[in-house]
């Protein structure tokens, strides 16, 4: 997984619950990479879920929440350091809709080596839009979180609903109407 | 949280950051090391690329051109329909083809373009094609240019689907309007072929290589009487049917075993002659059809030929009987091409020219046959072939013994059947017999008419010769008649004058029939009076008959007026003829002469001439004879005279002038000659009238004219002499038929006229002058004869005459008539009574001779001068009569060269007046000859020559005596 992910979420931790959490979590977390990371590196996806598992541990904040916290700590994110990906882009559901044809495209090209979710997007009207998550790393929520963030940027007043397809979490689908 | 505590947690925190930020260096180096490898590796690349793209883009734009070559040279349109058949692609092909730009197909339904007719059936094509999900399909449509030519369109089209939705369809349209209109014609052709062939007046049956019919036509059922359409023939083994039909042949089983030979030989055989029981005559051809040297089956022709058979045995028959016939009437037959080349020669020929057949075929007739004066000759009769031509000829041919043989030969053209001559076929026919008898009957025809023609210039020339002594007695019978004769010698010279005139009129006759029969005569054409001549000829003939009891008339028909122009002189002769003809076959009863016109316009008129008498007649047998040369017509009891040629004479003078004549006659009621003749019409010919009434107002004239007509010569010089002293203007002329022409052509104031003279005597004359219309008609005319005869004064003074001088006359007596009827107004005679002695002096005369040019060509020589005189009076002086004949006959340059030789003559004796007038003649001979200018200067001059001889036998007498 991209350090990016790594590095933004131990500031959001940082942010939320101040530096000796972070220390506390690196402590606890027994990492390989003994939780030094940086943006431009790459670290294994069972780190992630290990700090995530032990922050909820730690902070008694489900699982679920916290990567849909993240989610919307990181949307901002990715939208300033990748903006260009947005230039072209008026509305949550153009950007919605290019996720996997375009942005996993060039992300794809930016790092060969990087595992991205695979999402199908239906459009049963224009009101509405279907999308369909599936990815071994199961982080749905993350992806919800990510979704609320990108509806919120648009300002387009829209409901998310999420509904896990299996009991791994690796397929979930959102379904997203506009209000 | 304790201060220590933080430190640590701090420095745990900055720990992690170094650590954080040396892996990030690390990596970042890494990354940079691997950017750096990789934009090495990017540079290669690119170049390479470059490389790459340089060999590339080189390879496209050949490609490229390939490609637009390819598109370019696509003569096919490629287009897309929506499946409800909208256009929605197309390649310009279509404008090429079709006219309609890119822009304009679009959008159209494939059906806009479609010929109507074909809208339903091609929809439904293609509905079907659709529906049943064909993949492609081919179809053939005419359809519509945009300038609405139309053009034949065959398409395959391809349908491009999904599932079971038709998304489009893909077309190649190809022009095939030169296939199509190619098909169309090949199955035209094939139609009318079929459709030949069925309605052929000709049995067709075409079978297949197992002799099953492919083909057969009704006019082949027809011959055989096969029941049923001939279509349903088709596929009948003929092997089988044979054998039922060949019970119509004549001979079946030869029918059979022929057939069976022709289909095994295989080999074509054309009109083979077929015999059926029925007595009818087929024509059969047996063609065998190879398709690449296969055989394929073959084809029978039967043509029922029983008609054309006949008519060829019925040609064929007559051929040999005509050959037969040809054979035996030894005619030579001989054909030949355009070129002269033998193509055939048949048997009697070559036993003509004694060559065989085969010598002859291939070798040119010309050369072989034709003597070469005769090439010209054939020549022209080929040239005459050639253009269809046919003739007859004779022509001389070399038998092959060189001998020639006379043929006669009947040529016509040989017309092959495209009617281009081919050659000509030459019939000859041996004359050679004929040919020798012909060529010595036409060696005795010349012989003979060399010897007529000697005798008839014999008999001109002795007529000639006999007419210049027979002047001479009838000019002396008429001189005796002034001498004052007694009743017994007049009695003698009147049957010496009329047996003399008799034979003059023979000799006449035979004259003008020499003339012409020599064409000598000539139609002098003037204008003259018709009526007055008429007019004279009654009064003339008349008296002539005035002692018999026969009436003359003359009716003139009313329309009759004015003058005519043409021959005068011809007509009166004819007339005279005529007239003297009826008299002399008429005793009594009358003579008529009426003339009518028939027929006129503004510018001719005919006339119709009759003579009619109530004299013997001529029986119908001789009538045709009467106008045949020396055929008298003898009758009985009457007394003949003459020559015969009078009516033969008038018939060749009417028909010179342009005119015919007949005769008719009844024995013993008369006779009748018509003739008639064309004329001009004349101007009316103004005649001027005489300026007096009265012959008293004679004198007035200035330039009083006398005629004196005397055949007397001793009389003409005897008034001339006393005219010429008198210093008055006069002519002379020695005949009456002179006097009238005179009279004609000239003013005159008075006429001396002689009664007796030869050709015309002065009562006709003065008759002629009365009766006719002319400045003269009314002259005074005084009568020279001798005076003893009182009745030959009143008959004078009957015809017309004024007055009468007996003969022998005194000048005074002259002189009175002369001053009684046109005295001359200057009055210059006044010593008449001299005269007589002034005559008695010929010395005078001497003075005629140019002295001055003798003595110089003598110079006294008297001797010589007297030999001079002497011959030229002896031997030279007769040779100057020859003048008037000669100008008589018109030979002008013999005039010339008698008067060159002459006239040298006449300065030897001083003559050198006559010298200048000879001169003059023999000018006018060579320069301008002209008979009436001749005859007047010679007249003159032998005159004048008369005159001088007396002075030059004076002189000669006096040279001598000296």
């Amino acid at each position: 997984m991209k350090g990016i992910v790594f590095t933004n979420f131990l500031e959001m931790v940082e942010q939320k619950f101040g530096y000796d959490l972070v220390d506390k979590l690196i402590e606890a977390s027994n990492l390989p990479s003994q939780g030094i990371y940086t943006a431009v590196g790459t670290y294994a996806h069972q780190e992630i879920v290990t700090l995530v598992v032990n922050l909820s541990a730690l902070t008694q904040i489900s699982v679920e929440d916290l990567l849909k916290t993240f989610g919307r700590y990181m949307f901002p994110v990715l939208a300033n350091t990748y903006s260009h990906f947005l230039k072209d882009v008026h509305s949550a559901f153009d950007l919605i809709c290019s996720i996997e044809n375009y942005i996993h495209v060039e992300v794809h090209k930016l790092y060969p080596d990087a595992e991205l979710p695979h999402f199908d997007v239906h459009k049963p009207s224009a009101e509405s839009l279907v999308l369909d998550y599936h990815s071994d790393r199961s982080m749905g929520a993350f992806a919800l979180g990510l979704l609320e963030e990108c509806l919120a940027f648009y300002h387009e007043n829209a409901s998310v609903s999420m509904h896990y397809l299996n009991e791994s979490g690796s397929k979930v689908r959102f379904e997203i109407i506009k209000q | 949280m304790s201060t220590e505590e933080e430190l640590e947690l701090l420095k745990k925190r900055f720990e992690r950051e170094r650590k954080a930020r040396i892996q990030a260096e690390t990596i970042l180096e890494q990354k940079a090391l691997e950017l750096f490898e990789s934009n090495q590796n990017l540079l290669k690349l690119n170049q390479s690329l470059e490389i790459q793209i340089n060999e590339k883009i080189s390879e496209l734009s050949l490609s490229e051109r390939r490609y637009r070559q390819l598109v370019g040279s696509v003569q096919d349109i490629i287009y897309k329909v929506s499946p409800d058949g909208y256009f929605t692609f197309v390649n310009s092909v279509v404008e090429q083809r079709l006219g309609y730009t890119e822009e304009e197909i679009l959008g159209k339904h494939f059906t806009e373009l479609v010929v109507p007719e074909y809208h339903e059936e091609l929809i439904g094509f293609y509905l079907n094609m659709i529906t049943n999900g064909k993949e492609s399909t081919y179809n053939e449509f005419p359809v519509y240019t945009k300038n609405h030519q139309l053009v034949w369109i065959g398409q395959t089209v391809r349908l491009v689907d999904e599932g079971n939705n038709v998304l489009e369809l893909v077309a190649v349209a190809r022009d095939i309007t030169d296939r199509k209109n190619t098909e169309e014609q090949l199955k035209n052709t094939q139609i009318r072929l079929s459709t030949l062939i069925s309605n052929m007046q000709s049995g067709i049956l075409v079978e297949d290589e197992n002799r099953k019919i492919i083909l057969i036509n009704q006019f082949l059922c027809d011959i055989f009487g096969i029941k049923g359409n001939p279509e349903e023939m088709v596929g009948v083994d003929c092997a089988v049917s044979m054998d039922a039909l060949k019970h119509q042949f004549q001979d079946p089983e030869e029918f059979i075993s022929q057939v069976n030979n022709l289909l095994s030989e295989r080999k074509m055989f054309l009109n083979e002659t077929v015999y059926m029981a029925d007595k009818r005559i087929l024509e059969r051809s047996y063609i065998p059809i190879f398709l690449d040297n296969q055989y394929m089956g073959h084809l029978w022709q039967y043509n029922d030929v029983t008609e054309k058979y006949h008519a060829q045995e019925a040609i064929r028959k007559s051929e040999e009987k005509y050959r037969g016939i040809m054979n035996n009437m030894e005619l030579g037959l001989l054909e030949v091409d355009n070129e002269q080349t033998i193509v055939r020669a048949y048997a009697r020929f070559c036993e003509m020219v004694g060559y065989s057949a085969e010598e002859l075929v291939g070798k040119n007739a010309q050369n072989l046959f034709l003597p070469e004066e005769f090439v010209q000759l054939i020549e022209e009769q080929q040239s005459l072939r050639k253009i269809g031509g046919s003739s007859s000829y004779e022509v001389p041919i070399l038998h092959k013994n060189g001998d020639i043989i006379w043929t006669l030969i009947s040529g016509a053209p040989i017309i092959g059947e495209d009617g281009v001559v081919t050659g000509s076929i030459g019939i000859h026919y041996d004359i050679n017999e004929r040919k020798k008898l012909e060529q010595e009957l036409s060696l005795a025809k010349q012989i003979a008419e060399d010897a007529r023609q000697a005798e008839k210039q014999f008999l001109a020339n002795m007529s000639h010769e006999i007419r210049t002594p027979l002047n001479a007695i009838i000019g002396m019978a008429h001189l005796l008649f002034d001498t004052r004769p007694t009743p017994q010698q007049m009695e003698y010279l009147e049957i010496l004058r009329s047996s003399a005139d008799f034979l003059h009129s023979l000799i006449s006759d035979l004259l003008d029939m020499a003339k012409i029969e020599a064409g000598k005569i000539e139609v002098h054409h003037k204008e003259f009076d018709l009526i007055g001549l008429l007019k004279t000829i009654q009064k003339v003939f008349e008296i002539k008959i005035s002692a018999r009891p026969i009436d003359v008339h003359v009716m003139i028909d009313s329309k009759i007026n004015g003058s005519y122009i043409g021959d005068d002189l011809l007509l009166n002769q004819i007339l005279l003829n005529l007239l003297g003809n009826a008299d002399k076959f008429t005793e009594k009863g009358s003579i008529s002469l009426s003339v009518r016109l028939v027929a006129d316009d503004d510018e001719n008129a005919l006339l119709e001439f009759k003579v009619q008498d109530t004299g013997i007649g001529i029986s119908p047998e001789k009538l045709g004879l009467i106008f045949q040369k020396f055929k008298q017509i003898n009758h009985q009891g009457h007394k003949q005279k003459g020559t015969g040629l009078g009516l033969a004479i008038t018939k060749e003078l009417v028909e010179l002038q342009g005119g015919s004549i007949r005769a008719t006659s009844e024995e013993g009621v008369g006779s009748a000659f018509i003739f008639m003749l064309p004329y001009k019409k004349g101007q009316n010919m103004v005649i001027e009238p005489p300026k007096g009434s009265h012959f008293m107002e004679r004198k007035d004239f200035e330039n009083g004219h006398i005629l004196v007509v005397e055949d007397n010569l001793m009389n003409q010089k005897y008034i001339s002499s006393l005219l010429n002293k008198w210093e008055r203007q006069f002519t002379v002329v020695s005949d009456g038929k002179q006097a009238v022409e005179k009279t004609q052509a000239q003013k005159f104031d008075i006429i001396f006229m002689d009664l007796q003279m030869p050709h015309m005597d002065g009562y006709e004359a003065t008759i002629a002058i009365r009766s006719t219309k002319s400045q003269n008609q009314h002259i005074p005319i005084v009568a020279l004869t001798a005076s003893a005869m009182l009745d030959q004064k009143t008959k004078a003074i009957d015809v017309g005459m004024n007055d009468f001088l007996p003969k022998p006359f005194a000048p005074n007596q002259l002189f009175e008539m002369l001053q009684k009827y046109a005295k001359d107004p200057s009055e210059k005679m006044a010593a008449i009574p001299e005269e007589s002695t002034k005559k008695e002096e010929p010395r005078i005369n001497r003075d005629i001779l140019d002295h001055e040019r003798l003595q110089e060509m003598y110079e006294g020589d008297v001797d010589y001068q007297v030999d001079m005189f002497d011959t030229f009076l002896e031997d030279v002086l007769h040779e100057f009569a020859d003048l008037t004949p000669l100008n008589e006959q018109q030979q002008f340059m013999d005039i010339k060269r008698l008067a060159h030789k002459l006239k040298p003559t006449l300065g030897m004796v001083g003559l050198t007046t006559l010298e200048q007038k000879l001169i003059e003649i023999e000018h006018i001979a060579l320069e301008k000859p002209d008979y009436q200018d001749l005859k007047e200067k010679i007249e003159r001059f032998t005159h004048l020559l008369d005159e001088a001889v007396p002075t030059l036998k004076d002189e000669l007498h006096r040279l001598k005596n000296l």
